[in-house]
């Protein structure tokens, strides 16, 4: 009796199994050969929707689902319905290449938005490289990201511009606080980032007085913050991410360090604001666009955005909404039904490797992208952000040239 | 000099933390012989207790560390009854397994509560004295004695030394509560009863020691003091689902350092684990670039040059290496007495 009842049980919960509609965002069929319904087309987003860069993940995946969405109600392409399967890479190497694999070997996915991290950009790269598949990434600035495949690209600029770019600014347009100290995270984007800031400082002779790296599991940087408050410089570059960022200046405002604190696009997140509070005051940042820079066209996705989602866009969603866009734009151009998956893949890196001048060029809401040979965005400006009274606002003195 | 007065306090804040962590770990091992790695989370649940209880009711913060401190006692209490009680005679190593599973549960738990984003104790949330300092102001000196001035910032010892009135919170907590400890386990019945249990668990109860009482106080005490070390660095760093790892691991290191079982060695090694952490931090590189300009290596050692600056990446390794030698040449820790069945 008692046998008989377990395998009905059992026989029951088979059937109540086999019958849940599988999840079409997240269950794909990677040893399937079929390319899936063909009335759908897969795109892969990657970012790191948990772990330390959430805030940049949740931004990633806002930007993506409103493209999707906004293409999918204008008849999707060519009345294929765009449908977007995520991946969370945590912001770490060993979960994007897992991501990677998955993504290249799903027999329906064409393109990868994605990643985020430099870090899990290149960890993924080989992967892609060795598939097929082109990755897209709207946030990665490691100089190397690109270089060596001809599958990655990328819809912002690199690290040795950006690095260059704040040495700069700083050497010309803050001209009052003449020496400055380095607090690197001990990852790709930092390491990279530093090494661009430190080469430019010494080629224009910016006086650079500490040099202190940090690592992401820790929380506590005040030992650090102490090194440099003893060589008492008027700046401290973070070459870091948002989350340490909001800590670090916190912690420098309590050890009574009054020197201005200047980020990079790692710290353009309106999760910095909120964790650091009153002390990131007075703080300088770089990104790659600012909506106060963008034109008609970037306040009317504004404001979509903050309809759809209670929230302002920022930076990571409006490139992602970038990266979505082109990649639709190529799948629209280049797809075929009738061909195989890797044809329908190398038509749409081939079609992005294509937009190699201004004129060719995908016209976005952050403005003109178009590549070099690697795959690297070409001639796209740096905006200068200050904070000020909690909120991010547009410096008042930029450096476009 | 200066440099050195600020390191020696932060390595005595952060050490702070850890004893108040490490002690939790070192009373249930003394009694149980179990490493209760899920230590760390309550640590964690700490934390995100008082950001709940401060961010969605109104009460105030200090009464918010209180009511995390009973909840902790509560959550160490239940975990001891649910998962270590009926193990009780099982081998060691099932316990140790039990534990492992418990923290991973509790750290999966809190991320699907409050989410995977690290959060941070907002303003409107805190008492005057723990808010965010804007730089933009000058700080209001309250009164100076003795060349030593209070602002409304920071306890000023000299222009370059400041001791943040959050991390004279996290001091002066954290000795009150060493203090009390000590005199209640020396001083008191119940203390009495702990050691007793500690010394043989089967004869103690077999004098009349209710053992699992003992056993769950022991669970509620050292839950509660990670639960006001877990708010302190809520308020201090972040709270996220992880936070209880690295700290978790770093106090545990602590009380094995000090000798596992001895309370005294748990606060001694939670001490030396963070001035080593901040000193290792912080004199690593000039101690190398020094080494390297005296023996005619200063080429080697061009601090532009390289992209890793050794000392300060490296910190949470170098406490573990302040560990390793000291457990090579005491196995047993600095407070900790040999005995049959440590082994």
């Amino acid at each position: 009796m008692r046998k008989w009842f377990i395998v009905i049980l059992l026989l029951s919960l088979v059937t109540v199994w086999g019958c849940q509609p599988p999840d079409k965002n997240t269950e794909a069929d990677p040893q399937g050969d079929t390319q899936g319904d063909q009335s759908e087309l897969f795109v892969g987003v990657a970012g790191p929707f948990t772990g330390t860069a959430a805030a940049f993940g949740e931004m990633i995946q806002r930007g993506a689902e409103l493209k999707a969405k906004e293409i999918n109600e204008a008849g999707g392409i060519n009345g294929r319905k765009l449908i977007l399967s995520f991946g969370d890479d945590a912001g770490t190497d060993k979960e994007a290449k897992l991501i990677a694999t998955r993504f290249a070997t799903d027999k329906r996915i064409l393109a990868v938005v994605g990643h985020f991290n430099s870090s899990c950009s290149l960890a993924g790269k080989d992967i892609y490289k060795e598939n097929g598949i082109v990755a897209l990434s709207p946030g990665s600035t490691n100089v190397s990201v690109c270089e060596g495949s001809d599958w990655t690209f990328r819809n912002l600029y690199r690290d040795d511009f950006q690095g260059t770019f704040i040495a700069r600014y700083i050497k010309t347009k803050l001209t009052e606080y003449p020496s400055v100290a380095v607090l690197f995270d001990n990852d790709d984007y930092g390491r990279g980032l530093r090494d661009a800031f430190t080469a430019e400082a010494k080629k224009i002779e910016l006086n650079m007085v500490a040099s202190e790296a940090y690592d992401r599991e820790n929380t506590d940087f005040t030992a650090q913050l102490t090194s440099i408050k003893g060589k008492n410089p008027d700046i401290i570059f973070i070459s870091g991410l948002y989350g340490e960022a909001a800590l670090i200046v916190r912690q420098a405002r309590r050890l009574g360090i009054k020197a201005l604190f200047f980020g990079a696009d790692g710290v353009d997140s309106p999760d910095f604001l909120k964790n650091a509070g009153a002390s990131a005051d007075g703080t300088y940042l770089t990104t790659p666009f600012t909506f106060g820079a963008g034109g008609e066209g970037a306040s009317k996705v504004a404001a979509a955005f903050e309809a759809e989602f209670g929230v302002a866009p920022d930076t990571w969603a409006a490139l992602t909404y970038d990266a979505m866009g082109m990649i639709a734009e190529a799948i629209e151009k280049t797809y075929n039904k009738d061909a195989e998956l890797a044809i329908n893949r190398k038509a749409i890196r081939d079609h992005l490797a294509s937009l190699d001048t201004p004129e060719e060029g995908y016209k976005g809401i952050t403005g003109l992208t178009y590549f070099d040979i690697n795959g690297d965005t070409v001639d796209k400006p740096a905006y200068v952000k200050v904070v000020k009274d909690g909120m991010f606002t547009t410096a008042p003195i930029q450096m476009t040239d | 000099m200066d440099q050195f007065y600020q390191q020696l306090i932060n390595g005595i804040v952060l050490g702070g933390i850890y004893a108040l962590i490490a002690v939790g770990y070192t009373m249930v091992y003394g009694i149980i012989q179990l490493i209760n790695f899920a230590h760390g989370e309550i640590f964690m649940l700490g934390a995100y207790f008082a950001f709940t209880l401060v961010n969605f009711t109104p009460i105030p913060f200090w009464v918010a560390i209180f009511v995390s401190m009973l909840f902790c006692a509560g959550v160490g209490m239940l975990m001891d009854y649910v998962a270590y009680r009926p193990l009780r005679n099982a081998p060691r190593l099932s316990a140790l397994i039990t534990a492992i599973g418990v923290s991973i549960g509790l750290q999966n738990l809190a991320r699907i509560l409050w989410g995977a984003k690290p959060q941070t104790f907002t303003d409107d949330t805190l008492p005057t004295i723990f808010q965010q300092i804007s730089p933009m102001k000058e700080p209001k000196v309250f009164f100076s004695i003795f060349g030593v001035t209070f602002t409304d910032a920071a306890i000023q010892f000299s222009e370059n030394v400041s001791l943040a009135y959050l991390d004279l919170t996290i001091i002066v907590l954290a000795i009150i509560l060493m203090v009390s400890l000590n005199r209640l386990v020396s001083l008191t019945k119940i203390g009495k009863a702990m050691r007793a249990c500690a010394q043989n668990r089967i004869a103690a109860n077999l004098m009349g020691v209710r053992t699992n009482q003992v056993i769950a106080i022991t669970f509620a005490i050292g839950s509660a003091l990670g639960a006001v070390a877990g708010v302190m660095v809520g308020v201090r760093d972040n709270i996220g689902p992880t936070m209880g790892l690295h700290k978790g691991v770093a106090a545990f290191a602590a009380a094995v350092l000090g000798g596992i079982g001895n309370i005294t060695g748990a606060m001694v090694g939670g001490l030396l684990m963070g001035l080593a952490e901040v000193f290792g931090a912080g004199y690593i590189d000039p101690m190398i670039a020094t080494i390297c300009h005296t023996i005619g290596l200063g080429e080697f050692y061009d601090s532009e040059k390289i992209s890793h600056s050794y000392g300060s990446g490296y910190r949470i390794a170098i406490s573990y290496i302040v560990m390793i030698i000291v457990i090579l040449i005491r196995p047993t820790g600095l407070f900790g007495k040999a005995s049959a069945h440590r082994a």
